[in-house]
């Protein structure tokens, strides 16, 4: 961790669905090369609270700002060019298409000539080596990538939409439960992943229901019980239990 | 290539040196082979029962009656890879028929330029389709449905009282024979298939069909590329129908009743998924080909239209079967 400098703030995140609130006011505080653990039972607002941060619905209320400045998230595009690339859970491949497509889908390389600039004419060659670097790069080892997603096992698909948020998150992944679906092996792999991505300089938000990985590999962790914030703690601070007790609420925990 | 991890990881670890064209067209090759394999198969069968089918007169013919229909069902194709559904084509295909007809034989227009209104009236059309579902997000199926209708209400319409016969030679021409329209039919073919596989736009075709969610949430402008598939699906209706007036050398609004469903049953014959993110036009084309041959091999054989549409009927539910249930297990 490089300091405390926070890198993005949310304030007063809410979403509310008709009369159900399934956000109330959260406040979140991502600091600079640090990977924030989010936790909560089912139905906390884990998931409600990324994807109002980062544009995959719209939020009732609440501010969000990047170095002190307000930013405007109103759709994932947003996000992305804000720097913010998320792996959503269960939504982060399309099964049908090649590593490749999947890889650049929605920032596909166009051809430098006139097909390119005239039909979106699609530069395959330089898609398929620029993954070919990356995926040395963090070893992945997946050679044919220009295979149907459905045909890999969840851990390389994890590997794949992780290498995604290297390939073009700028400054911030933010990860809905990596590890869910995966074996005690392909877990491992994932999260070295994660690992490596605060080693590309980026900071990270995770989703996780596994208190291990809390502790191995979280610097900070907010609790989120019934759409509220329940606690916000350096991971140096609390055990396992301490957390699952705040996660049900056994223990009441004061956001700090 | 050398890795520095260790090989106790999960990945798969195929040397990547061996991945390369030939390995990609090899992957395509194998999601077809089952259509031609059958196409080839159904034409021996004709060729062994019925002496007068082993022409190439009849070989040209096959084509010949596919390509108009072929093209039509290219757009579908495009269409429903992207998990959409366009029930009016047929009534897309009436009106542009007329239009065209109306442009040459009232208001004498030159021939290119009642090409061009005839296409964007097509196009206009299709995009009608696609910015209604967008908008009011009414399925896909009931939109088209009402487009079926109500195109063909268009139709009538503009045709009643008009005589639409008797065209310029230099727009005769277009229709004529084998060789034109199928030489078109291969052409389109080209060009679709060469936006599915290549372009942006084309590409997330596949992404909107497969998943439309992880497609938008990748930053896909889902809304806007589904209004260009119906546009496309709509403008390959008019050179459809383009052609056929041609043919034919007149126009009527009763025209392309019930080619969307013939196109819908080619494009599922040859492999493209209903359900979108699958498939391609030269599945398409091959499944128009079967559809073809089987409707001429019956005929030498001496069997009735009725019979036939029996028959076609059974392969529609056997493709989408192998779709749904034989697709080989990921």
């Amino acid at each position: 961790m490089n300091g405390t400098q926070t890198i993005l703030s949310a304030r007063g995140l809410s979403k509310h669905y008709g009369g159900v609130v399934a956000l109330d006011a959260v406040d979140l505080e991502l600091r600079q090369g640090e990977v924030l653990a989010v936790v909560g039972d089912n139905g906390a607002g884990k998931s409600t609270l990324i994807k109002a941060l980062t544009g995959a619905i719209s939020k009732t209320a609440g501010r969000v700002e990047m170095d002190g400045e307000e930013v405007v998230i109103n759709s994932p595009s947003d996000a992305k060019r804000a720097g913010i690339e998320t792996v959503y859970q269960d939504l982060a491949l399309v099964n049908e298409l090649s590593i490749t497509k999947n890889m650049f889908l929605g920032r596909e390389i166009r051809r430098n000539d006139v097909f390119g600039r005239l039909f979106g004419a699609l530069d395959f060659a330089k898609m398929d080596s620029e993954i070919r670097a990356l995926f040395q790069k963090l070893d992945i080892r997946i050679a044919d990538i220009y295979r149907e997603a459905e045909a890999f096992s969840g851990g390389q698909r994890q590997a794949v939409a992780l290498a995604k948020t290297v390939m073009f998150g700028k400054r911030i992944a933010i990860l809905d439960e990596p590890t869910a679906a995966l074996g005690v092996r392909e877990s491992k792999m994932a999260m070295d992943l994660v690992r490596s991505l605060k080693d590309h300089g980026l900071s990270v938000i995770m989703i996780t229901h596994n208190m291990q990985h809390v502790m191995n590999y979280c610097d900070r962790v907010m609790v989120l019980r019934l759409g509220r914030l329940a606690a916000v703690r350096d991971v140096k601070d609390v055990d396992g239990d301490t957390l699952v007790g705040l996660i049900t609420g056994a223990t009441e925990g004061r956001a700090a | 290539m050398t890795h520095t991890g260790d090989n106790s990881s999960t990945q798969i670890s195929t040397p990547t040196a061996t991945s390369s064209g030939f390995d990609v067209l090899r992957h395509q090759f194998q999601q077809i082979w089952q259509v031609l394999a059958a196409l080839v198969l159904i034409y021996l069968v004709f060729f062994v029962l019925s002496e007068p089918f082993r022409s190439l007169d009849t070989l040209l013919s096959i084509f010949g009656q596919a390509s108009i229909l072929a093209i039509l069902a290219c757009g579908t194709t495009v269409v429903l890879i992207s998990g959409g559904l366009d029930l009016s084509v047929g009534s897309i295909f009436a009106v542009v028929g007329v239009v065209v007809g109306i442009m040459l034989a009232e208001y004498q227009l030159p021939v290119p330029l009642a090409v061009v209104i005839g296409l964007l009236a097509g196009a206009g059309m299709g995009a009608l389709n696609g910015t209604i579902q967008v908008l009011t997000k009414v399925p896909a199926f009931i939109v088209t449905l009402g487009g079926l209708t109500a195109y063909k209400g268009i139709a009538e319409i503009l045709a009643s009282g008009r005589d639409l016969s008797r065209f310029p030679d230099s727009f005769q021409m277009l229709g004529s024979g084998y060789m034109v329209p199928m030489g078109i039919m291969f052409a389109v073919a080209l060009v679709t298939g060469l936006f599915l596989a290549k372009t942006q736009l084309g590409n997330h075709a596949y992404a909107i069909g497969g998943n439309e969610e992880v497609a938008r949430l990748s930053g896909v402008n889902v809304r806007k590329s589904r209004i260009y598939y119906y546009m496309i699906g709509g403008a390959l209706a008019a050179t459809a129908a383009i052609l056929e007036v041609s043919k034919l050398n007149f126009a009527m609004p009763a025209r392309g009743q019930s080619y969307e469903l013939f196109a819908i049953a080619a494009v599922v014959i040859g492999g493209t998924s209903l359900f979108g993110g699958r498939g391609g036009v030269g599945k398409t084309l091959i499944g128009m080909l079967i559809m073809q041959t089987i409707i001429v091999g019956l005929s030498y054989l001496g069997v009735g239209t009725s019979v036939q549409r029996i028959a076609i009927g059974i392969i529609i539910i056997l493709a989408v079967y192998w779709d749904v249930w034989k697709r080989p297990a990921r």
